[in-house]
């Protein structure tokens, strides 16, 4: 092998994490021997910044009397443990009820259980709505840690490593494109994943436990990528029974699954794995609930606990969307009031008919092409689709999409879905701006904001000069390389002057709201762009 | 086929990946042989720059401004306060606040040049007020949180110095070390959330330790005065400093010039006058003099000195901190708790000692529980501590057993000053006074790191104390942070950074050619299992300290914790103390 042959390798094997911060770090701890290193070295520094992230405000901190976020998790903690379950969908409706499914008040009571050992002063019903004190926040940060290192972490692990080496079998264009799929690449690609600003922000800043969630369906992802339907199935159902938004990816894994066990197209008629699936469907439902029938006076009590946690849980009697959210109900309402013009009924058809048409796209494509690459894919612009026209849609649901989308970046290959997805990462988090302020995260914003962008190479300063210049050189390159290059960095600018503005002007007496609103009609153009940027893609990739 | 082979392929490469010929890029890596870097022939410049690792670092810096800060916090506002409203004659005068400024006048300055650049917000915050107690909210946290950070930026170019100026093949072991030390948990955990700032006044040092290793001398000196007039704790360093100085002063190595001298029949006066480079004495002198003038000539002026070294050197505190510091003193307190719990527990103990020359009326139980009525000591929350049994220790003794082993650390040092010899002179005296010393804080551990960081890249042999070192001197720093909120920063902080140094220092340290006959084989395992034993020590001290709010023996026992702490760290510490003695004055090849 002479110089020149192993120079161009070595250019080849070069990712887009080239030359980023993240890799610097990283590469020292390339040799074999030292792969652990790195494995720990990441995970050590997700948990640091989250617990760092974790010592600032939180959602409703001295904010009486119905507080937050936060205090709605520990008066479930609290009403958990000191309830019968047969009471559990009952108490309180009008301060914290429950109204998450099952397996988040089963979760409750473990980490309350714990809690009350540890002080009981923090959990006597009613006597502790809106406790506030250091140790306190301290335990309930902990809870979320703990929760999401063990279901959202070794998820994320087990994804990278399963599609890295599915990929690295699949990749057959380009001689050398294999190579990008090395286990540093993959490492980085774990950052990028865990690093994911929005989710560390949401759960260990404004308090919630969306990764518990996000992890049990990535876990599913994983089992779909190792053909196992029913062990998918089963982690799918646990995310549901968890937080009932998890349904946003439904769609896809029943088109999955269904076209892999059923489908009259390309001759496949799988019937036993079929009723596999249904049956291991069934079983954990019937699982996840039975608690509530069982532990209660009689049979019928049961059904009727049943039912009022179904409607505890689907609250379809809320409003179309909540405060100020970037879709397309909540931008629109700008210009046509529709609580105005049309009643509630009429609101849930018209957009139970706008969330099939949008989700209409990913569900044909995964039908007619289960592939195990696309999956990510589809699951993304299905969430997308539910996140813009579903009923009963805030700002913290943007997790649901940016997840899957994340996801994509474990395409190495790929600088095109890099930039677009490092971008809608971006517009994400500024969407989240007018919530995080609320909550005292200012600073936390800006910093992991920073820090996201600078450790995977985004603000290179050769990196920006060069994206600047091609704005100028309409004509070497292409229409579309060179229309993504604008829009970007056009958002990009546009969304730092909208900071620039709120921090250094008032809004107008007249629209007090004035800044949010611009935030989220931004947000939601950048968005819907992205949306269709990624549909495209995927009929584009649908074949390879 | 072809997928096979491809297959075959990565796992070879893979596999090769720590051999320099089939991975170009890993020649950047810290691998085991940095030298076969330069004969592949690739253009592999790398930078070895810090300033990632400082963008990095900063950030999360910037996410602890929100953590806990210990009192220091107000006593380093109450000083910005002072500096900024009084003029300069009234500095060490000021004593409205219990926080007295009590470190030297160039820190004094500093404090004053900071608080020129106060924020008309964070003045309405209460930053600069002179009160008793400090009433001030998150403005003055974040404001006074950033000048540490940015005044940390000194400690990065001074290490960045240091890689810039050592050879091409040492740079990749200089940038280990200067990692090492930028990322050090002690930095993170006592500037940033405890709140000092050390990393300024290491920054100063390490410029001095850099420009000694340069030869330059006049440099070395000037720095070294410098921070001597920023915190006064560098006095435990100073007199290596000055043998290693006063070395350069003569001429001893230039034999042959001297045996020229000889030979020409010079008068011994004659010898002394040429022994002597009295162009860099004279130097040196006034490079010092005008240092300590400028920081103390304004207060000298102003007749206010005896004030002012009073405020510097308090001997009216006792011989431990209220957290004994793992030094000599915390396993002599330990072994006099150890001994009064004998007396009091077991009838036959008291005889034993009588036997051993103890007083018996120190050791009957009677006058035990007496003593301890009087001193509330086995409390350990006083500043003061008596011991019952064991002779007391009077400030006399602790100063005379520090200078007494700085003493032999410098007769080597004077007879062949070499750079090596240099730092472990050093080492040794931030050792001897950390253990030895009067009124320890548990921070001053940094005083022995940070130089033996630079140490222990020139040999194998060094790698094994300089890990008990590391893993005793950080953990020890755990109980400064009293807030369950960032134990897990702390902990797990202090775990990563000695996981990635642990392997790093094992990669690049050279191993000399006898390291196999000299190495000790159940000690390498004894080091490991105290090394191991730090996972239950920290585990069960954070468990007992969770529970003891519920169960109120625990709570009793909180001395038990801390005790536990000192004294496993100090073991540590102590042993490392003696390994590196054995090198020092038994290993001669090591140091030349």
């Amino acid at each position: 092998m002479d110089f020149h042959q192993r120079q161009q390798e070595r250019l080849s094997s070069k990712s887009v994490f080239y030359n980023s911060p993240c890799y610097e770090f990283l590469s020292p701890f390339r040799p074999v021997q030292n792969q652990w290193v790195i494995k720990y070295i990441i995970t050590i520094f997700a948990i640091l910044i989250r617990s760092a992230v974790s010592l600032g405000g939180y959602s409703g901190h001295a904010n009486p009397p119905f507080f937050g976020d936060f205090e709605a998790q520990r008066h479930w903690l609290d009403l958990t443990i000191n309830l019968p379950i047969s009471k559990w969908y009952y108490y309180k409706l009008g301060y914290w009820g429950l109204d998450y499914p099952p397996l988040t008040a089963y979760h409750s009571y473990f980490f309350g259980f714990i809690g009350k050992f540890i002080r009981p002063g923090w959990f006597q019903l009613d006597n502790t709505n809106g406790i506030e004190n250091d140790d306190l926040k301290n335990f309930m940060r902990l809870t979320v840690l703990i929760s999401d290192v063990l279901i959202y972490f070794s998820a994320v692990y087990f994804f990278t490593f399963c599609f890295f080496k599915s990929n690295k079998k699949i990749t057959t264009n380009g001689s050398q494109g294999w190579k990008k799929f090395n286990s540093l690449n993959q490492s980085i690609t774990i950052v990028l994943i865990l690093f994911q600003p929005c989710l560390i922000l949401i759960d260990h800043g404004h308090f919630q436990y969306n990764s518990v969630m996000l992890g049990l369906v990535l876990f599913s992802i994983v089992s779909l990528l190792y053909d196992q339907l029913s062990i998918a199935s089963f982690f799918f159902i646990l995310a549901i029974s968890f937080k009932q938004m998890a349904l946003y990816y439904s769609p896809v894994i029943f088109f999955y699954i269904l076209s892999l066990c059923f489908n009259p197209f390309q001759k496949r008629f799988d019937f036993p794995r079929l009723f596999a699936v249904a049956f291991s469907v069934i079983l954990t439902l019937v699982v996840m609930f039975a608690p509530l029938v069982i532990f209660n006076n009689n049979f019928k009590d049961g059904l009727l606990n049943i039912k009022q946690a179904l409607i505890r849980i689907f609250p379809f009697e809320r409003g179309l969307f909540e405060d100020k959210v970037a879709n397309f109900w909540c931008v629109t309402n700008i210009l046509v009031k529709y609580r105005t013009l049309f009643d509630l009924s009429t609101l849930k058809t018209l957009s139970l008919g706008f969330t099939l048409l949008s989700i209409l796209p990913s569900c044909l494509v995964i039908y007619f092409h289960p592939r195990k690459n696309l999956i990510p894919i589809a699951f993304a612009s299905c969430s997308w689709g539910f996140y813009f026209f579903s009923f009963q849609v805030h700002e913290k649901s943007i997790l649901l999409p940016l997840m899957p989308t994340t996801l994509l970046l474990s395409n190495v290959n790929d600088d095109e879905i890099f930039k677009m997805v490092c971008w809608v990462n971006n517009i994400g988090l500024f969407s989240l701006y007018p919530l995080l302020k609320k909550d005292e995260l200012v600073l936390q914003y800006f910093v992991i904001g920073f820090l996201m962008n600078w450790l995977i190479g985004n603000l290179n300063i050769n990196c920006v000069v060069n994206n600047f210049k091609n704005l100028f050189k309409v004509k070497e390159n292409s229409i579309k390389n060179w229309s993504i290059n604008f829009v970007i960095i056009s958002s990009t600018v546009l969304a730092l002057i909208l900071h620039g503005m709120e921090v250094f002007l008032n809004p107008p007496s007249r629209y007090p709201d004035l800044w949010v609103v611009l935030n989220i009609s931004f947000s939601f153009a950048c968005f819907s762009t992205f949306w269709f940027w990624l549909n495209i893609r995927m009929f584009q990739i649908r074949n390879n | 086929m072809p997928k096979k082979t491809r297959e075959s392929r990565e796992t070879t490469a893979s596999a090769a990946k720590s051999t320099p010929t089939a991975a170009p890029d890993s020649s950047a890596s810290l691998r085991r042989k940095p030298r076969s870097k330069a004969p592949t022939g690739h253009p592999t410049k790398k930078k070895f720059s810090l300033i990632n690792i400082w963008i990095a670092g900063a950030c999360l810096k910037i996410l602890l401004f929100t953590a806990y800060y210990s009192t220091d916090f107000d006593v380093h506002r109450n000083w910005l306060a002072i500096t900024h409203n009084l003029p300069l004659k009234d500095w060490y005068l000021e004593h409205t606040s219990q926080w007295t400024l009590d470190y030297p006048p160039f820190f004094a300055y500093f404090e004053w040049a900071l608080s020129q650049f106060v924020p008309q917000i964070v003045k309405d915050d209460g930053c600069l007020s002179i009160v008793e107690v400090g009433n001030f909210s998150v403005p003055t946290v974040y404001f006074q949180r950033s000048t540490v950070i940015v005044s940390e930026i000194l400690l990065f170019l001074s290490l960045q110095w240091y890689i810039k100026s050592s050879e091409l093949k040492e740079k990749q072991k200089s940038f280990v070390v200067a990692s090492s030390i930028v990322l050090s948990p002690g930095f993170l955990m006592i500037d940033h959330i405890h709140f000092q700032y050390n990393g300024l006044l290491f920054g100063l040092l390490i410029c001095s330790i850099v420009s000694a290793k340069n030869q330059k001398f006049l440099q070395c000196g000037f720095f070294f005065a410098v921070s001597l007039c920023f915190k006064h704790i560098f006095l435990y360093l100073a007199p290596a400093f000055f043998i290693f100085l006063l070395r350069s002063c003569l001429n001893i190595e230039n034999t042959k010039n001297l045996k020229g001298l000889k030979k020409r029949k010079c008068s011994n006066l004659e010898l002394l006058f040429k022994l002597i480079n009295w162009k860099r004495l004279f130097g040196l002198a006034i490079i010092v003099i005008s240092v300590f003038t400028v920081s103390f000539g304004p207060f000298v002026y102003y007749g206010v000195t005896n004030n002012l070294f009073r405020r510097l050197f308090p001997f009216s505190r006792g011989l431990t901190h209220a957290y004994w510091a793992p030094n000599i003193w915390a396993i002599y307190s330990f072994i006099d708790r150890l001994l009064i719990q004998l007396c009091l527990n077991v009838p036959i103990a008291p005889k034993i000692l009588n036997k051993l020359g103890f007083a018996e009326s120190t050791t009957s139980a009677q006058s035990i529980k007496s003593l301890m009525l009087n001193s509330s000591s086995t409390k350990g929350l006083v500043q003061d501590i008596e011991f019952v049994i064991l002779p007391n220790v009077p400030p006399s003794l602790t100063f005379f057993l520090t200078i007494f082993y700085q003493f032999f650390s410098f007769i080597p040092l004077f007879i062949k000053p070499t750079f090596n010899r240099f730092i472990g002179c050093l080492t040794l005296c931030g050792y001897s006074s950390f253990l030895f010393g009067w009124h320890v804080h548990e921070k001053a551990v940094l005083l022995i790191i940070i130089p033996y960081s630079f140490l222990v890249i020139k040999d194998k042999r060094l790698l094994l104390t300089f890990d008990l070192l590391i893993f005793a001197g950080y953990v020890s720093l755990f109980p400064l942070l009293i807030k369950s909120n960032e134990w897990v920063i702390k902990v797990l902080y202090t775990y990563v950074w000695l996981l990635i140094f642990y392997k790093s220092f094992d990669e690049i340290c050279s191993s000399s050619s006898s390291l196999m006959t000299r190495r000790v084989f159940y000690l390498d395992r004894l080091i490991l299992m105290y090394i191991i034993g730090f996972i239950p020590l920290v585990l069960i001290c954070s468990f007992l300290d969770i529970f003891a709010i519920k169960i109120p023996i625990i709570k009793k026992l909180e001395f038990l914790r801390l005790m536990a702490y000192s004294v496993y760290c100090s073991v540590g510490i102590v042993s490392s103390w003696c390994a590196l003695n054995w090198l020092y004055f038994l290993d001669e090849s090591l140091w030349n």
